[in-house]
């Protein structure tokens, strides 16, 4: 089996067809990652989609300095961030649409809470959401994200440490 | 459960990846159509800015003193063909050589701003 950066070779070499396969391989994990975040099957598959259609430009010029999981999750998460920023103003804009709190069968304050959880961390400093993004999200290893983030394991730990806990207190409210 | 636990539980999802052929060619179909976007604002923009870059050269060559279109549109009207010419030079000559006060045919010609005159008046009558 071809590596990542063997693919990445022979699309930069113009085998479009390589590109293809580096999309299938990584279409679970990326799809993953954004279905948790949306909880919605069509915007997530926008979303990956949106991912791959820049990946498709940038790895013409992609330089092999990391790995390209590395590379394709660091986009992950900026689409992410995007993607709060965006439904930050659509939430705003559909207020009304919110359900009320305390008319909830338990699958409904699931996703209720669910909400409440993300639009926690769309509110978090970036580099806390991005750490815990990928530790709720991805159930990564701190040093995995210490190495994409290009910071050091305990810096990591230090920013999930506060992250956790403003989004404890806003839950518990 | 520690409040990780906790997160992860909340934000749980089962789900089922999309088909890899399908999604890949819905990829390039829209990435195609992105393309063809970009390429028709791109083509938009230049157009803009080439009209506005020709329009702007033209109108920078314009100016504000309208005696300059009048001696412009008027120029052709100044040349007159060679057997025009002579034929006015000889009236001219008839009038001065002919009328009773020289002083007066002179200022008439000067009033219809005939050339030699003028010239005449600059250099002094020889």
């Amino acid at each position: 089996m071809k590596t990542d950066h063997e693919l990445i070779r022979e699309f930069q070499d113009g085998n479009k067809a390589s590109f293809d396969e580096l999309v299938k391989r990584h279409l679970p994990d990326t799809y993953g990652f954004f279905i948790k975040f949306t909880a919605d099957k069509v915007e997530a598959e926008d979303l990956v989609q949106d991912v791959f259609i820049k990946m498709f430009k940038a790895l013409k010029k992609f330089r092999f300095e990391s790995e390209f999981k590395t590379y394709l999750f660091r986009a992950n998460v900026n689409m992410s961030n995007t993607y709060l920023r965006r439904n930050k103003w659509r939430n705003l804009l559909h207020l009304d649409q919110a359900p009320e709190q305390g008319y909830m069968d338990t699958s409904y304050e699931d996703e209720w809470r669910k909400k409440e959880l993300w639009d926690g961390v769309a509110k978090l400093p970036s580099r806390q959401r991005m750490v815990v993004t990928m530790r709720i999200a991805q159930e990564m290893p701190y040093k995995e994200i210490s190495h994409i983030m290009g910071i050091s394991e305990n810096s990591a730990k230090v920013n999930y440490h506060h992250a956790v806990k403003a989004l404890k207190e806003k839950l518990q409210n | 459960m520690n409040i990780e636990q906790r997160f992860q539980q909340i934000s749980q999802s089962n789900f089922e990846t999309p088909d890899g052929d399908s999604f890949i060619a819905k990829l390039h179909g829209e990435r195609q159509k992105r393309h063809v976007k970009k390429m028709g604002i791109i083509n938009g923009v230049t157009a803009a800015a080439f009209v506005a870059v020709f329009g702007l050269m033209t109108t920078n060559q314009l100016t504000d003193d309208p005696a300059a279109y009048a001696s412009n549109d008027l120029k052709p009207l100044e040349i007159m063909d060679s057997e025009t010419e002579e034929y006015v030079y000889d009236l001219a000559e008839y009038l001065v050589e002919n009328s009773d006060d020289i002083w007066e045919t002179l200022a008439f010609l000067d009033n219809i701003e005939f050339e030699p005159v003028t010239t005449m008046h600059e250099g002094g009558i020889q």
